[in-house]
């Protein structure tokens, strides 16, 4: 896209250019502009995409169409509408992506034909070019499907050869051919019965239905940017904004679920929703949206009644983001630790982030340490941490494998009767946890802890930080890596794949329950999808996710 | 023939049927002007053959079938871009129609017809 990122020209430059009849550069800005409004609507159009094959790449074909045909024509530029026309429709064959930008690139080379030897442009030209257009459209194909852009290219013309007839400007005439399309865009469902079954319009027709509004905006001096209406596909909507702080206004976060009426315009959506709140997103997967806003609190319905009017809803989440932020800062805040009689056994756990700090300050534990795989704590934070307890029996969970010495050199300064159970991981530190018994003595416990620790295997997903190749796995740098009970079991290059060999190598038949616990590097979101995915595979399984936010650990998962 | 079967019975499907499906989506492809004989064997066999007989192969493989398609071209198109769109549409159509896996589409393009000179 950079190469064509040029600053368009100023309001009178853009008036000169496109006075009719218009020549070769005027022409060109006519492209250019039908190209970028194009790329500002391609996320729209890809998500239009089911005939014949839902793969959902119209739009990125039919811009990389129009690209490979504008960069031509770039490099031969003209003030000779024919020879610009020639080279715009030349690159836009050689680099005609996919069946619609075929469609497409067949359109430029009718109307290009029609071009041919003059100098500038005209309506009747205008005219005559988009027949050509259509015309040769329509010989490249021996049983021509409607409801397709091709439908589309016939009804702008047929509006091109009406507003002739009633004498219109060049630029009243792109407004029938737009009005035109628009129409002919909405009524695709009705010719095309696979595209009423998905509840959309087609894909290539709404392209070429940009392609001419981007051109139209053009002469109407409005803008060809995203307007802020950029659809994202869905896994990359980041909704964790709750967790920063609330600005005014922004009392409460409404996320809805939806599938859009055949006529839905995201730009307008946006709009509409720029006067309900802020933060707005608007993610597509599948067909369906979703989008999210923070609203004030008398707001807090209108997005509902909004969508509502454009789209079947699915699925509204709706939370409280002041007394979310509230009770979220007191959580973080301080942990509500266990309090130590004298004389009880006290636990200190060595924990890799704030979200197992929290399951194990609730599990009873007297003190945490922050440390993990690459953050030993020293000997001194270890004994520091349960120096002051008031009791002399102390149990620690280092909870890493690389921790255990410190642990053990800790239990050697301290003057203090220390047990350390060698647990390797958080998964086996809860196990642990569990078996507590305060009023026991050490002995006990720490006889109990060391056999719970065997009963629940661990499974690990981090990223690959080298390439090596470990117990017959070759792993490459930036791969996905799965461990079990910390033996290397999967390398692949998505977390889905990795999760689906550690599943299989983990003796999933004698495990009732799988506890998730997600760390940096990825989002709640990723981890619900997982998790779904994973309720699907093995439905007798109990899955719980809990925030984990252990740093180089994006999943560690507990097998029970 | 391809064979599906379960508890109820079992189906059959004949090449002839494949053939026909195949061809129509290739027809109906954009830039796809007629399907061509394979050989020239083809070309003389042709005048006792079914019309969906012709420029279409179909090959039964052990878990599904490959396809070879002999096909004429529109002139001033991305060859390329229209096989691929022929292939995706050819396979899209026989496995949503018939349930038979598409192991693989081979197009030959048999000629180009110039309907515009330009």
């Amino acid at each position: 896209m950079n190469d064509i990122s040029r600053t368009l020209p100023d309001e009178a430059e853009r008036h000169r250019l496109l006075q009719s009849p218009i020549n070769g550069d005027g022409l060109m800005l006519l492209f250019e502009a039908g190209l970028l409004w194009l790329t500002t609507n391609q996320q729209y159009v890809n998500s239009l995409n089911v005939f014949p094959v839902p793969d959902g790449d119209t739009g990125t074909n039919m811009v990389l169409t129009m690209q490979a045909a504008f960069a031509e024509a770039d490099q031969n530029r003209s003030t000779n509408v024919g020879e610009t026309g020639r080279h715009f429709a030349q690159g836009a064959l050689m680099g005609a992506r996919g069946n619609s930008g075929v469609i497409l690139s067949q359109i430029w080379r009718g109307f290009s034909r029609a071009l041919d030897h003059y100098e500038t442009m005209d309506t009747g030209l205008l005219m005559r070019a988009m027949q050509e257009g259509r015309n040769t459209a329509y010989k490249g194909v021996v049983r021509p499907v409607e409801g397709t852009i091709l439908t589309v290219i016939k009804d702008m013309t047929t509006a091109a050869e009406e507003a002739l007839k009633d004498d219109s400007s060049l630029s009243q005439m792109l407004v029938s051919i737009v009005e035109a399309g628009d129409e002919s865009v909405k009524h695709t469902p009705e010719l095309l019965p696979i595209l009423k079954q998905a509840g959309v319009v087609d894909s290539g027709g709404m392209g070429l239905f940009y392609i001419f509004e981007g051109m139209l905006r053009m002469l109407q001096g409005l803008s060809l940017d995203a307007s802020g209406a950029v659809l994202k596909p869905l896994a990359e909507l980041d909704l964790s904004h709750a967790l920063e702080t609330v600005e005014e206004g922004q009392d409460y976060e409404v996320v809805i679920d939806f599938a859009p009426n055949g006529n839905f315009m995201l730009e307008q959506y946006y709009d509409g929703l720029s006067d309900i709140g802020t933060s707005i997103q608007v993610g597509e997967g599948d067909g369906i949206y979703r989008m999210h806003i923070h609203t004030a609190l008398d707001k807090r319905y209108e997005p509902i009644a909004y969508t509502e009017s454009l789209g079947v809803v699915k699925k509204i989440m709706m939370e409280n983001l002041q007394d979310q932020m509230n009770g979220r800062n007191k959580e973080a805040d301080k942990l509500t630790l266990a309090t130590v009689n004298p004389g009880e056994v006290a636990v200190v756990a060595v924990s890799p982030g704030d979200g197992l700090s929290r399951i194990f300050a609730s599990l009873g534990v007297a003190a945490i340490v922050q440390g993990g795989q690459t953050m030993n704590p020293s000997v001194k934070e270890l004994v520091g941490a349960f120096e002051n307890l008031p009791t002399d029996k102390i149990i620690i969970l280092p909870n890493n494998k690389n921790i255990i010495l410190a642990a053990q050199n800790a239990a050697k300064v301290s003057v203090k009767k220390i047990a350390i159970i060698p647990t390797r991981n958080a998964p086996q530190g809860f196990a642990a946890m569990l078996r507590l018994y305060p009023e026991g003595t050490l002995e006990e416990n720490e006889e109990s802890m060391r056999e719970a620790i065997t009963e629940v295997h661990t499974g690990e997903i981090t990223i690959s930080t080298r390439s090596v190749e470990i117990e017959g796995v070759q792993v490459e740098k930036g791969q996905v890596i799965a461990l079990h009970d910390g033996k290397l079991v999967s390398s692949a290059p998505t977390i889905e794949e990795a999760l689906d060999e550690l599943f299989q190598k983990a003796h999933l038949d004698e495990i009732e329950r799988i506890t998730f616990f997600y760390g940096e590097g990825i989002t709640q979101q990723q981890v619900n999808k997982l998790g779904d995915r994973v309720r699907e595979g093995y439905p007798d399984k109990e899955i719980e996710i809990h925030e984990g936010g252990q740093p180089h650990y994006q999943l560690i998962i507990a097998f029970e | 023939m391809t064979t599906q079967s379960n508890q109820q019975g079992s189906i059959f499907i004949l090449p002839q049927a494949i053939k026909t499906v195949a061809r129509n989506a290739a027809l109906q492809s954009y830039g796809v002007i007629s399907l061509a004989p394979a050989n020239p064997a083809e070309t003389v066999s042709r005048f006792f053959k079914k019309e969906a007989d012709v420029g279409i192969l179909v090959n039964t493989e052990e878990d599904g079938v490959s396809l070879e398609l002999n096909l004429i071209i529109e002139y001033g198109l991305r060859i390329k871009s229209v096989a691929d769109s022929v292939v995706e549409s050819v396979k899209y159509s026989v496995e949503k129609t018939m349930g038979i896996p598409v192991k693989r589409v081979d197009v030959h393009v048999r000629g180009l017809r110039i309907s515009n000179p330009d």
